[in-house]
């Protein structure tokens, strides 16, 4: 790659699924996205004018590109100067074909969404051992990094529920709650697609390398940027859109006021998506952005059945029944499971409200938390 | 003429019977002193002659040759000067020879033959009497300071002039003066946990650490009265008995500042503050080693506010005297211990915006950075950990300091008792091996231990720590063994900070 700054989170993979198919199109696509300076907003600009790539490369060959370029790129003219001595089809041909990199134009069959779409993209990157998870349903989880064990909790079980009932999972290898879904889908041993705001080649979050690797041998990576893209905090949000773009239901399962997980649900919504979002406690300020889009007229989804109904599928069974199976044991289990009331609260409210000794409320505490009732975080009881 | 005048010196915080010898023969008027003194010890000549002078005596135009023996020991300081002046008097047959016989000299001397005081003269003037000196006669101001060394006689004068009056026997000795009444200080405002609501369980933790001298880590947002329950930590610790009085009141001989009149009362409560240097708080640095904040809260409660503001190197440097109980320190030529025997708390924000669970804003890098601070090992010397989250609209007062000090007081007994043919003071200090044998549990313990530890609650290291906290709380309930809910209790005292 021509970028000098390589990030640090290149992760080195082979290629990998069924051999992509490519032809002129697809490579004059890949060629074009991959250019210096041609950034999504760009590459869009001029395939409203000419509507093939192909067609597009010509334009930049011949030098009629400049004209349309010039309302948007200041620099347009020497911008496309770069671009005639750098756009080499079979350069990106061999790219493409080391790494076994998926293509999706727009205006195609294959392309996984309306190409119409404001301000979509019209190419797509892909590359995974399960390019047949766009042929699916597909649903997108997403929410904010500052999940609570309980949204991580639900997007985990969405993620396993819709994954075992043959639906993809979309969403963005991002830390909280987009994480646990992808990790719920993986676990169910179903498909998930994790859309990327780095090139393919690149993980971030770095310490999501393991999950990175598993999306792409039981997934899909979507990406519109070339290959060696880093991180910016500017790119997120564009893939937010990507996102929202790829999924029939969008669901939201926390989201506070101001996070990225809004931005989806707004471009979901302006994509004629249906969103749905979970409702959390008023006193959780990662709940807060969810609630304000139930109080806006989302579905509201209380079971991932929800989910699936929405999407015309029935379960059939409930198979993810909320609660433990066991009753408590000791009374004083009880007045501690009672005093939480579902929500967290810290040792001292416990002690507090049950008004049990310390010695009998860490007894009583350390049974639930062994039998998977409670869990600790935050300095935080959490029922679960 | 030759005399020799016995006096000690410091090496760290103890002493050292140094024996000065004086020679005066004919020859070149000259003055020499010998045997490893340091530049304070190589200006005496200075000071000695001006003293002697403006004291009505003769500085003898002679070959005077001072040896400090033994030579090996590195001699520090000026407290050596009065013993070369009486050593010249009596070589110049001023005073007669048996006047200092058996007598330890300690003091510096002014200009005008006053007797200044000499730091750590307690430890000083202990060295000579177990060296078999009977008297000693030291500075006015530290004349309190070594009477606490008992069976001691310890005789002193203002000046020259007068001692060697009272040497000859020409004048009585002049009283001890009356101890100078104790500063005030501006840390004693009045202080009781009654003024700390809420934080039920940090207080019980509080009064655990307090109770078997158990390390203790407080973590929580700004305002949530970390601080304001770690300061009150001292008012509830077991009063000193009289040993570790006198290893308190030793450290605090060394140390600058006022010279202590009395033993110490009151265990020492040192807060250094977060950007002191590596050899601040553990000790050593130029010169004169000296007890660094780890050692002069020995006996006491070393608080490191602001855990996470240390500066690493310092932190890890702790790490061996809060094992060790004692701070090692190595010299050219000699190797010092110094006690360190504490009881660490610390506070520190659990990420730098310091606000709680849900409602930090700190992205994950800089919560990576922050915990990055406090290395593994660090953390795993505090027996207890504790998150703090806010206030509650439901926080009561709770119980008064007495109430809890009168608790800990009982279970230090125990702990006392249990202890008497051993080396060790607190349920802290119970080695591995012996765990068996000080903290043996029920089987209704063992089952809940055998639980703990697998439910990967702790790491191996902390598993034992776990134990011994356990026998704390068995020691407050009053109970023989360690029961199952001790062990729980303990382990869920011993938290996670991340």
């Amino acid at each position: 790659m021509s970028n000098p700054a390589r990030p640090r989170t290149v992760a080195t993979t082979g290629p990998i699924g069924t051999a992509a198919v490519l032809d002129d199109r697809r490579i004059a696509a890949a060629a074009l996205a991959s250019l210096d300076g041609m950034y999504p907003r760009t590459l869009r600009r001029l395939w409203e004018t000419w509507n093939d790539p192909l067609d597009v490369t010509a334009a930049i060959m011949s030098g009629r590109a400049a004209s349309v370029l010039a309302g948007g790129r200041r620099d347009h003219e020497r911008l496309i100067r770069g671009w005639r001595s750098t756009l080499d089809l079979a350069v990106a041909e061999a790219r493409l074909r080391a790494r076994n990199t998926h293509v999706y134009v727009a205006g195609t069959d294959e392309f996984p969404f309306e190409s119409e779409l404001e301000q979509g993209p019209v190419v797509l990157f892909g590359e995974g051992a399960r390019a047949d998870a766009l042929h699916r349903p597909r649903v997108g989880i997403v929410g904010t990094r500052a999940a609570t064990p309980h949204g991580i909790d639900d997007a985990r079980e969405l993620g396993a529920a819709l994954a075992s009932a043959g639906v993809t999972v979309v969403s963005g290898l991002a830390i909280g709650i987009d994480a646990a879904a992808h990790h719920g889908a993986l676990e169910a041993s179903g498909t998930a697609i994790g859309v990327l705001g780095t090139g393919l080649d690149v993980v971030y979050p770095r310490r999501h390398g393991r999950l990175h690797q598993q999306v792409r041998e039981h997934g899909l990576l979507i990406s519109e940027y070339r290959l060696g893209t880093g991180p910016h905090p500017a790119r997120f949000p564009l893939r937010n859109r990507i996102i929202a773009a790829l999924s029939d239901i969008l669901v939201v399962v926390e989201a506070t006021q101001t996070g990225g997980a809004l931005i989806t649900a707004g471009d979901a919504a302006r994509y004629g998506r249906a969103v749905c979002a979970y409702p959390g406690s008023r006193r959780n300020p990662s709940a807060r952005g969810t609630n304000e889009l139930l109080r806006e007229g989302t579905h509201i989804v209380v079971d991932p059945d929800d989910v699936l109904l929405l999407l015309g599928i029935t379960s059939g069974s409930r198979r993810f029944p909320g609660g433990p199976d066991a009753e408590p044991v000791t009374p004083e289990e009880r007045a501690v499971l009672r005093a939480l009331g579902g929500e967290p609260a810290t040792v001292d409210e416990i002690t507090a409200r049950t008004g049990l000794a310390p010695g009998p409320a860490a007894v009583a505490t350390a049974a639930l938390v062994r039998s998977g009732r409670i869990r600790r975080a935050h300095g935080l009881l959490w029922p679960t | 003429m030759l005399a020799t005048v016995a006096s000690s010196t410091l090496l760290g915080v103890d002493g050292h019977r140094v024996d000065v010898e004086v020679h005066v023969s004919g020859g070149l008027p000259g003055y020499t002193v010998v045997g490893l003194p340091d530049a304070a010890g190589r200006e005496s000549r200075e000071r000695v002659r001006a003293a002697l002078l403006s004291s009505g005596m003769a500085w003898p135009l002679k070959r005077i040759t001072v040896n400090l023996s033994p030579a090996t020991v590195r001699k520090s300081g000026a407290g050596l000067e009065l013993a070369i002046a009486l050593g010249l008097l009596v070589s110049e047959s001023e005073l007669p020879e048996d006047c200092v016989a058996g007598v330890g000299v300690l003091g510096e001397l002014g200009l005008d033959g006053t007797i200044r005081p000499v730091p750590g003269t307690l430890i000083l003037a202990d060295a000579l009497f177990r060296d078999g000196v009977e008297t000693v006669i030291v500075p006015p101001v530290n004349a309190h300071e070594a009477a606490l060394v008992r069976g001691l006689v310890v005789r002193s004068a203002p000046d020259i002039a007068s001692l060697r009056a009272c040497l000859k026997g020409e004048e009585p000795w002049p009283d001890l003066d009356p101890p100078a009444p104790p500063l005030v200080s501006l840390d004693a405002e009045p202080m009781d946990l009654a003024e700390v609501r809420g934080l039920t369980t940090a207080r019980l933790a509080l009064e655990i650490s307090a109770a078997g001298g158990h390390h203790l880590l407080l973590t929580g947002p700004p305002g949530c009265g970390k601080t304001m329950l770690a300061r009150r930590l001292q008012t509830i610790l077991p009063p000193l008995d009289p040993d570790e009085a006198l290893e308190v009141t030793r450290i605090a001989s060394v140390c600058d500042g006022e010279p202590p009149h009395e033993l110490a009362s009151a265990r020492p409560f040192r807060a250094p503050h977060h950007t002191s240097t590596t050899p601040a708080l553990v000790g050593g640095g130029a010169g004169r080693p000296r007890p660094g904040e780890v050692s002069r809260a020995h006996r006491g409660v070393l608080f490191l506010d602001e855990l996470g503001e240390f500066p690493p190197i310092a932190l890890n440097a702790l790490r061996q005297p809060l094992e060790e109980g004692a701070v090692r320190i190595a010299r050219q030529g000699a190797s010092l211990t110094f006690p360190a025997s504490v009881l660490l708390i610390a506070c520190t924000n659990p990420c730098p915006c310091g606000r709680v669970a849900v409602d930090c804003r700190c992205s994950e890098a800089q919560k990576a950075r922050y915990a990055r601070r406090l290395s593994a090992p660090l953390l795993d010397r505090f027996d207890l950990r504790q998150r703090i989250t806010g206030p509650a609209a439901s926080d009561r007062a709770g119980e008064d300091s007495a109430t809890v000090a009168a608790r800990v007081a009982e279970a230090v007994a125990r702990q006392r008792h249990r202890f008497r043919a051993s080396p060790w003071r607190w349920n802290r200090e119970i080695p591995a091996g012996m765990m068996e044998h000080y903290a043996a549990m029920s089987p209704d313990g063992l089952d809940a231990w055998m639980l703990v530890v697998e439910d990967g609650m702790l790491t191996g290291r902390g598993a034992g720590r776990v134990r011994r906290v356990a026998r704390t709380v068995a020691d407050l309930a009053n109970s023989p063994v360690v029961e199952g809910e001790h062990i729980i209790l303990a382990a869920s005292l011993r938290q996670d900070v991340s």
